[in-house]
């Protein structure tokens, strides 16, 4: 397991008020467990995330989950990075998906920007000559 | 003559020619595809070494078709002592029946050899001729061929069985038969489409709905899903052939996502035989009145993948509804962008018109209150990434020069937005539809603000900036000189003065100054843009105009469809009528079925619509162009807990009765009839 992955999952519960943030009506959908399942060989790391408008609370244990994500690290990794997409990798079969897709792509929230991404209208104003 | 037949099953579908052969095709989309995967690329069938020619086709249902074949060259067949008999169908898998009939007094013998193979194309990787990455194989086992590709994790497999006895080698299976006289010898070849997920079991394994589905359970669910339409009773025949065939198509265009296991409907066979965002909003703006069923699925697929970060390679931003959703190994390896991509402007807010007018036809407050989230991001978009150039405007300009899309607008080819003159504008480019669905989108927010989700401030600040919008947007779109709107401006502002089909957009939206209508509507039935079997999308003269050029000249039946809307809501009803009437005319040189585009040729000069030589058929914004002109001509229109009824029919189409549309006042019937009859 990686520093990367491990400060993301740590940053979870500050970024969640704005991240999940829905009103309590979305509660259904927003509501669950998310089991993030990181495999390297023999050892599993397994992270789950307990979801709620608003929330987000993460602890290291393996058990029932409405959603589940099955993975190696390293991908998981890239993942936290920006680097790679989570549904171009369940599409190429580095990743499995399974349960509540709704709470996975709610999740999808959380992963940043590819690395050195700007701000598209910056790029379009600059070179149009228009300030901001 | 069509040269080309398909059978589908959703997204699964396969294309052959007229004997039911399939070869390989670098440039045509030939063969079984299933989720954006090409499972068989040969398919050929000969008895004693020669090819067979077709007697006659039956494909008069979407998931099978019947060849009645003989071997050699049509004029030779008169005194065939043998006939083949080739039944297909599609459901997930795909089944073909081969029967070989003796016609002689003696028994016979024959040799009867399918030619299989797959290359395991990507849809994408058709039209570029691209060497695969990863291996393919192929394995004998008795009576069975197991073609296989592997790249990485990524594993497809197509395995082909036969219910007789098979020599199988590498690249097909022979069949030596004896027959008797006057008798028939029989196989039945099942090919299984399988996508390995990552414990080895067929992806669609896991998903709820399940992937492969039988003949009979395709049947059952296409009629029960027509059953719950309303009845269509009318004097005009091609419209009713229109109507059915079109329920018949939307049925058999609906597919199950893998990944999200639910119902979607893809766009178009061959080429778009997946979920878009805009084709399947307007797709769903078309059907609300007939199957609102189908409608909330696609709402909330859009909504869950709305885009949250910014992403060159995928124009993704966050608020950003997708414009396309591939399945394949190009969007998996993110060779392409599909996974999903978010390459269209105008996506958004027409994900918020959606979500507004679903709520007037179903009531379905429920999914409204819970969107709230999802439409306020997406006109946060309209008004912060969308506004690339801060000038109050919806732009656009890919940010991914390879794969992306320069036209993020329907019209998304690359010579569709031009000057009169025919030079091309610069980017990012501002075309003038998107400001009115914009607009629109903002008006109807501002309903569902007042009125489900208790923020009277908003609806007021959205229903100010809408009407700022307009006031701008008939400043600075509008041509004096011409008196029509721009198609786009520039990123200079410059109006780029081409005219276009996308002023009846407008009129949809109602941006459009109601004292301009009416030359908005000349312009549209004039001869420039009006060719006799509906409005070109671009008008005849402009500098690219071209009668079979995709977007510069063609006629698009889902582009009428609007248009006749627009007409009517600015109450120019017997100008939306002649739109519908020519439309629905030309529907009876297609079978009922209107294909994507036809040419834009005046009506004076051919007898009947000609075919755009590589027009998707069917397609589901298509299918669903009779039923929005149905709702127009009978001026539908929900008002509350109640819907209007309106009808005016155009001379000489009779009778039209529309029995049972459902919505929340339960079920109403709709009865209209020509001026010019009596009853």
């Amino acid at each position: 397991m990686t520093e990367a992955t491990e400060r993301f999952f740590a940053s979870l519960p500050s970024r969640a008020p704005v991240a999940l943030r829905n009103s309590v009506l979305l509660r259904p959908v927003l509501t669950g467990t998310l089991q993030i399942d990181l495999v390297e060989g023999p050892t599993t790391d397994h992270w789950r995330v307990a979801m709620a408008p608003g929330q987000a609370e993460v602890t290291r244990a393996d058990g029932e989950a409405d959603a589940r994500w099955t993975s190696n690290p390293r991908l998981f990794d890239r993942l936290v990075t920006g680097e790679t997409q989570a549904l171009a990798a369940v599409l190429r079969n580095e990743a499995t998906l399974s349960g509540n897709v709704l709470l996975w792509l709610m999740f999808r929230r959380f992963f940043p920007d590819p690395p050195g991404t700007r701000d598209p209208r910056q790029r379009a104003r600059e070179r149009n000559g228009r300030p901001r | 003559m069509k040269e080309l037949v398909s059978i589908l099953d959703g997204n699964t579908f396969l294309v052959s020619d007229r004997r039911g052969d399939i070869e390989p095709s670098h440039d045509r989309p030939t063969g079984l595809f299933s989720f954006d995967t090409r499972f068989l690329s040969t398919w050929l069938l000969t008895v004693d070494g020669d090819r067979l020619h077709a007697l006659s086709i039956d494909d008069s249902e979407s998931y099978r078709t019947r060849f009645f074949l003989a071997p050699g060259e049509p004029t030779h067949y008169l005194d065939a002592r043998v006939s083949v008999l080739r039944t297909r169908t599609i459901g997930g898998s795909f089944d073909e029946q081969l029967t070989v009939l003796n016609h002689a007094k003696e028994e016979a013998e024959f040799i009867v050899r399918v030619e299989m193979g797959a290359d395991f194309a990507d849809i994408f990787e058709i039209k570029a001729v691209l060497r695969k990455k990863g291996r393919t194989e192929a394995t004998v086992e008795p009576n069975t061929l197991r073609l296989t590709y592997r790249r990485e994790h990524f594993h497809r497999e197509a395995t082909i069985s036969s219910s007789a006895a098979a020599e199988v080698d590498e690249a097909g299976m022979t069949f030596r038969v004896r027959i008797p006289p006057h008798g028939e010898w029989t196989t039945r070849l099942h090919v299984a489409t399988l996508i390995f997920g990552a414990r080895g079991e067929d992806f669609r394994a896991t998903t709820p709905l399940g992937g492969t589905r039988s003949v009979g359970s395709i049947q059952v669910e296409q009629d029960e899903l027509i059953s719950r339409a309303p009845k269509l009773g009318c004097d005009c025949e091609p419209l009713a052939t229109a109507y059915n065939r079109s329920l018949r198509d939307l049925a058999s265009l609906r597919y199950e996502s893998i990944t999200f296991g639910s119902r979607l409907l893809a766009a178009g066979l061959p080429w778009f035989m997946t979920l878009f965002g805009r084709d399947s909003i307007f797709t769903a703006l078309q059907v609300l009145p007939f199957l609102p069923d189908l409608v909330r699925p696609t709402i909330n697929l859009l909504a869950g993948l709305q885009g949250t970060r910014l992403d060159d390679f995928r124009d993704e931003e966050p608020g950003k509804i997708l414009h396309e959703l591939r399945y394949g190994e190009t969007a998996g390896f993110e060779e392409q962008p599909h996974s999903p991509y978010y390459g269209s402007a105008d996506s958004t807010p027409l994900f918020v018109i959606l979500v507004d007018e679903y709520e007037r036809w179903t009531g379905d407050v429920q999914l409204i209150v819970a969107l709230e989230d999802h439409v306020r991001k997406a006109l946060d978009w309209v008004d912060t990434y969308g506004d690339l150039l801060g000038t109050g405007y919806i732009w656009y300009e890919t940010r991914n020069p390879d794969t992306g899309l320069p036209n993020q607008c329907w019209k998304d080819s690359l010579d569709s937005i031009s000057f009169r003159d025919g030079a091309l504008p610069a980017f990012p480019r501002a075309t003038c539809e998107m400001q009115g669905y914009a607009y629109d989108a903002k008006l109807r927010a501002a309903r569902m603000a007042r009125k489900f989700w208790n923020d009277p401030a908003y609806a007021d600040r959205l229903e100010r900036e809408a009407a700022e919008l307009k006031e701008r947007f008939n400043r600075d779109f509008w041509l004096p000189e011409r008196e029509y709107y721009a198609l786009a401006l520039d990123p200079e502002g410059r109006p780029v003065d081409a005219l276009t089909s996308n002023i009846g957009h407008l009129l949809w939206s109602g941006i459009v100054d109601p004292e301009r209508a009416g030359r908005i509507a000349g312009h549209l039935l004039g001869p420039d843009l009006f060719s006799g079997w509906g409005v070109r999308t671009m008008a005849e003269g402009q500098g690219r105009y071209n009668p079979i050029g995709y977007h510069v000249g063609t006629v698009w039946p889902f582009d009428n469809s609007i248009i006749a809307w627009g007409l009517w809501r600015y109450g120019l009803r017997d100008e939306a009528g002649r739109v519908c009437r020519a439309m629905i005319e030309a529907a009876k040189y297609f079978g009922g079925r209107l294909p994507e585009a036809f040419a834009g040729y005046d009506r004076s000069l051919t007898d009947y619509p000609v075919e755009y030589p590589t027009a998707c058929s069917p397609q589901a914004w298509s299918a669903g162009t009779p039923l929005l002109m149905l709702r127009v001509l009978l001026g539908l229109e929900p008002q509350g807990e109640h819907l209007i009824i309106d009808p005016l029919v155009p001379p000489g189409m009779g009778r039209i009765e529309l029995l049972d549309i459902p919505g929340r006042w339960g079920r109403v019937d709709a009865l209209g009839r020509s001026r010019d009859e009596t009853s």
